[in-house]
């Protein structure tokens, strides 16, 4: 199994690292360089860790655990009025991407008040084409208990963040309290350790995910198929778009147009098969990305 | 920094406090410290009700520069004392168009120096195309404190007091009692 990890660290002999992770089959997910400083997400099988720890001590760089690398993250605000937006929607997922997710937010049409509070199915789906959607609702308890309708049917787990201090909230996975609505950006240590919680829970919730998925683990890892559209796609990794092919946890996110290149992410050759043999590919609602997910090794 | 009355009545205390400083920060974004004297609000989200009650100094519109200070003649110039500070932005911008960045000095927190001019022509130019509205931006800040899912709204404004109450519903009389109660507690 593939362990997900960020190193931080200087441009000095990092190409050692990526050897490393060519020899045992790891994988470079994201590379990142401000400056001299380097972030690199990385995979790599969990049986080589040791010896990549002490390649990354010798180079005295830091390497952490992080397993919200290769997730796709809706960071979902009830609305895109300023009374949302953009404290504290863009506050979490900027803590999230520290953490290595990718984010999106999205911002509803109507997810505002105790009775005009209201989905609807493209609202749903679009945020059920991410691996963990974040609900950041208000300060009030009884407004909070009156807006679970709005996750309650979403199919992917849901973390809600909210003022009051619950311990959990119903249709949710988990709920983080105290980041309500507030009006400026995160500043003091005490706001700052709570965006820190909201990253460590979806980190839980996301190696559940990937435990789960290890009873009926997928056809091919989906980073491999990242790796492979990149290389036989070059467009795909020329698109202008934040990470042009997104990893996520049951699949990848190609930021290219659906109706032009669907068929070429198709023919996509991994081993012996095309892609499209053991993954469907779809149109995202998103921009018409393409989104290609990985099926799981019982349906074949 | 000028320290306003913030007061909040909640039934949901947490929540409250939290609306408090939601309040505080809406009027540091809009620059509205020295405009308002108090906010007042009460909130029952079993209701639900959102009464609010900002009690500000009320500005009469001023279009020239005359009318928003007094003038007086120096040795080499001009002294501008403005009548208040929410002026003194557009002042600026007026006094700088006309007679350049060289000529016009801010001596201090509601004075400004110009070098050359005269008290006639000075007290002529204009603050601004619009006027100051003041309205507008106390409208503003009652709109980002109130929750946006509160859209049926009732205002009132009457002698340098707003208030405005929101629900989901349609408003009943003993919220607009409350209302008059609140207002009653601002002037006091």
């Amino acid at each position: 199994m593939l362990k997900y990890l960020l190193f931080e660290g200087g441009l000095y002999k990092h190409e050692r690292i990526l050897e490393f992770l060519e020899d045992v089959g790891g994988f470079l997910v994201q590379k990142t360089v401000v400056g001299l400083d380097l972030i690199m997400n990385l995979a790599v099988p969990e049986e080589e860790l040791e010896h990549l720890s002490a390649i990354v001590s010798e180079l005295k760089g830091k390497l952490t655990h992080a397993p919200l690398i290769g997730t796709e993250i809706g960071v979902v605000a009830p609305t895109l009025s300023r009374h949302h937006l953009p404290h504290p929607a863009c506050d979490i997922a900027e803590n999230l991407r520290r953490h290595g997710a990718k984010t999106n937010i999205i911002g509803l049409s109507r997810g505002v008040g105790q009775k005009i509070i209201h989905t609807n199915i493209k609202e749903k789906e679009l945020i059920e084409e991410h691996d963990i959607a974040v609900f950041t609702l208000g300060n009030f308890e009884k407004c909070l208990m009156k807006k679970t309708k709005l996750f309650s049917e979403i199919e992917v787990p849901v973390i809600v963040t909210g003022g009051p201090l619950m311990k959990s909230i119903p249709g949710a996975e988990a709920y983080v309290g105290g980041i309500g609505r507030y009006p400026e950006r995160a500043r003091t240590g005490e706001a700052i350790e709570k965006l820190r919680e909201v990253s460590r829970v979806a980190g839980e919730v996301v190696e559940q995910r990937r435990r789960e998925m290890d009873l009926d683990p997928l056809v091919v890892d989906p980073i491999v198929v990242k790796a492979e559209i990149e290389r036989q796609v070059p467009e795909s990794t020329e698109a202008l778009s934040p990470n042009p092919v997104t990893l996520k946890i049951d699949g990848v996110r190609v930021k290219l147009p659906y109706d032009d290149y669907k068929d070429k992410i198709a023919n996509v050759a991994i081993g012996d098969k095309k892609l499209s043999d053991f993954a469907e590919i779809n149109r995202s609602l998103m921009r018409n990305y393409i989104l290609v997910k990985v099926l799981p090794k019982s349906m074949f | 920094m000028v320290r306003i009355r913030i007061f909040v009545d909640s039934s949901d205390e947490l929540g409250g406090q939290q609306y408090k400083y939601i309040a505080e920060k809406s009027v540091e974004d809009l620059g509205l410290g020295g405009s308002i004297d108090s906010i007042d609000m009460l909130i029952r989200v079993e209701e639900p009700v959102f009464i609010i009650v900002i009690r500000y100094k009320e500005v009469t519109g001023k279009s020239t520069l005359g009318e928003a200070s007094y003038i007086d003649s120096r040795k080499n110039g001009i002294r501008i004392t403005l009548s208040s500070e929410i002026f003194l932005g557009d002042a600026l911008k007026a006094l700088w168009s006309k007679y350049g960045r060289d000529r016009v000095e801010q001596i201090g927190r509601l004075e400004i120096f110009v070098s050359g001019a005269e008290p006639e022509e000075v007290k002529g130019v204009r603050l601004s195309e619009k006027g100051y509205d003041l309205d507008s931006r106390i409208n503003e800040l009652a709109n980002r404190i109130i929750p946006e899912g509160f859209r049926v709204r009732s205002s009132t404004k009457n002698k340098g007091i707003l208030t405005i109450i929101a629900s989901e519903d349609t408003i009943k009389e003993n919220w607009r009692a409350l209302a008059r109660r609140l207002e009653g507690e601002a002037h006091a």
